[in-house]
């Protein structure tokens, strides 16, 4: 199947600069390449810093990328131009879905704004922003509300309606349950599982979450210091992780039995500043299996079976007890 | 329209007894400056040597002047003189700083420099002096003082509104927007504007007194408004000049000054708290 998204090598360098010429610009993103298929799911995996909503802003065209292609639909999305032309088949979900609504709008036109964008003729604006709050599962009444009346799973909801105006091919979600309560949060994932039955969208969910994306994503990248460590399907990620950094972030998430939690692949410390890239493999600093090589040799994303790929010089022998041949 | 957000403003502005009494005052000097032919009891131009200086009596409630013109009626015109100044030139000055400033912030960079730049200039000059040397090249008169005044202005309003802009222009609503594929017109009009004029019609309205000073103050120094006009500071001037023979003259010019003055203070400061939801008291919802 051809791609509905393809990111080849995408880099993004943002330049502090000032009048003469500033710093060395800041490489956020180093080369990803990504793409997702008509009706999958991909889970984007990464810590704060790591530059997974700078990748999600690069894809739409938000944020000019400093090398790399990124192609929707068979299209190469260059210039502006470009971008205005597919606006209609994507939307983008934020972190902060209250932040996101226009504080002086109403739900009702929130919803609707994208039919005004795109000029799309609406019989009765009031009528289609009831349809699409009740298939978000908000009571129409919600369209007289200001964003700041409602609760942080109601603006999430409207959200998701404002998203789904247009019946896009493409959804980005960056951290789509971020500050809501356990419970709203399944209800959201549900709603968003439901709905890309309902239409056939593609998702590209951004979490720092591993957990999160587990049950809803096909497949999950792993970013780490705006570089994709690991890629593969989500079953194969979870039963075998290949990069010490993945397998870390799957030891870190709870256990039914606590006992059986590993915490010797617990990660330590902080993720270096992307200001002082370490030499290397850049998860050196963290890594409990780093040894010589991985302080001067930058490892390269290797194909495994499976269609997973790992940035790791170990990758192929580092399965569940492969730390013992390597004498670690 | 009366939106939900407006409309609790309002309420939360008259719960303020300074901001209610600020809009009682206001809007007596708006009602004394649009009905003045109707309000004032008499002519305030037309002279009547043979009763001047008349203390305040029952036919001249607030006395006469030296050329025997009823003072209450030169008050009252004296009002229609002082906000069509103010009212204007804050407009038009409010406006003038709206869209520079949303220009200097939404635009590219090299325009938001150069007005950056034009609008520190135009500030680091003092207010009086610069009046005094458009007057000096342009002539006394009320246009003179609205030009002063909408050029002395406009910085500060497109400083606050730039400031505004830029803070807004990369906050998640309006990437969103961009996301969706917003036009820049539609970004700047429907939705910075709407966010950005709060502020300064704060500001707009705690500036109105500052430029009926400013009109008073020129007009008593005979560079504002040219006689016969009335205007609150020709009335001060003309009483300050015969303040023997009629000392009641400087107190009665000198009231709807310091009325005003606190009228649209008061009001601009019950705006801001009534406008402002973390300063609004009891608005826990």
């Amino acid at each position: 199947m051809t791609a509905l998204l393809s990111i080849r090598d995408v880099s993004v360098d943002l330049s502090a600069g000032g009048w003469f010429g500033g710093t060395a610009p800041l490489n956020i993103l180093a080369g990803v390449t990504l793409e997702i298929v008509p009706g999958e799911t991909l889970g984007l995996v990464g810590e704060s810093g790591s530059g997974k909503t700078t990748l999600a802003r690069a894809v739409l065209g938000l944020q000019p990328i400093s090398g790399g292609r990124v192609r929707f639909d068979g299209r190469d999305l260059i210039q502006p131009a470009d971008f205005r032309a597919i606006r209609s088949r994507t939307a983008l979900m934020f972190q902060d879905a209250t932040a996101s609504l226009s504080p002086r709008m109403t739900v009702g036109e929130a919803v609707t704004e994208p039919f005004a964008i795109h000029g799309v003729a609406v019989n009765n604006h009031r009528d289609k922003a009831a349809e699409l709050l009740v298939e978000v599962g908000l009571p129409p009444e919600m369209a007289a509300r200001y964003p700041h009346e409602l609760s942080g799973g109601q603006a999430r909801r409207v959200g998701v309606a404002r998203a789904l105006a247009l019946k896009p091919a493409l959804v980005i979600a960056d951290e789509p349950t971020a500050g809501l309560d356990v419970s709203v949060q399944a209800e959201i994932l549900n709603l968003m599982a439901d709905l890309k039955d309902k239409h056939g969208l593609s998702y590209l969910i951004i979490t720092h979450n591993l957990a999160l994306v587990r049950h809803v994503a096909d497949r999950i990248a792993v970013l780490y210091l705006g570089r994709l460590v690991e890629t593969g399907p989500t079953r194969a990620i979870f039963a075998d992780p290949r990069h010490p950094y993945t397998r870390s972030l799957t030891a870190a998430e709870p256990k039914p039995d606590p006992r059986k939690r590993r915490t010797d692949l617990a990660i330590r410390g902080e993720i270096p500043s992307i200001l002082r890239r370490p030499n290397g493999c850049e998860f050196h600093t963290r890594c409990p299996l780093a040894r010589d090589i991985c302080r001067t040799q930058p490892p390269a994303l290797k194909d495994l079976d499976h269609g997973r790929a790992a940035r790791c010089h170990f990758a192929e022998n580092t399965t569940e007890g492969g730390r013992h041949e390597l004498e670690y | 329209m009366f939106s939900g957000v407006r409309f609790r403003a309002l309420r939360a502005l008259l719960s303020d007894p300074m901001g209610a009494l600020g809009l009682i005052l206001v809007l007596i000097f708006v009602a004394m400056a649009l009905f003045a032919p109707w309000v004032a009891p008499a002519d305030p131009i037309k002279l009547n040597v043979m009763e001047k200086f008349q203390p305040p009596s029952l036919a001249h409630l607030a006395g006469t002047d030296q050329l025997g013109r009823d003072l209450l009626s030169r008050i009252v015109f004296g009002a229609r003189t002082a906000l069509s100044i103010a009212l204007t030139s804050v407009g038009l000055a409010g406006l003038g700083g709206l869209i520079l400033g949303m220009i200097a912030g939404f635009g590219p960079r090299w325009l938001d420099a150069v007005l950056v730049l034009m609008f520190d200039s135009m500030s680091s000059l003092p207010m009086i002096m610069f009046a005094l040397a458009v007057i000096t090249i342009v002539g006394p008169g009320t246009g003179t003082l609205i030009l002063v005044v909408v050029l002395v202005s406009i910085p500060a309003y497109a400083r606050l509104i730039r400031a505004q802009t830029l803070s807004l222009a990369g906050a998640d609503f309006i990437v969103a927007e961009r996301a969706m594929g917003a036009s820049s017109a539609r970004i700047l009009f429907r939705h910075l504007l709407p966010n950005v004029v709060g502020p300064l019609v704060i500001l707009l309205s705690m500036d109105v007194p500052i430029v009926i000073m400013l009109e008073a103050g020129l007009s008593y120094l005979n560079l504002g408004v040219r006689p016969p006009t009335p205007s609150w500071g020709n009335i001060l001037y003309d009483g300050y000049t015969s303040i023997r023979a009629a000392p009641y003259m400087v107190l009665i010019a000198g009231l709807p000054l310091v009325l005003s003055t606190l009228g649209f203070t008061f009001l601009g400061e019950g705006l801001r708290d009534a406008l402002d939801p973390k300063l609004r008291r009891g608005a826990a919802r």
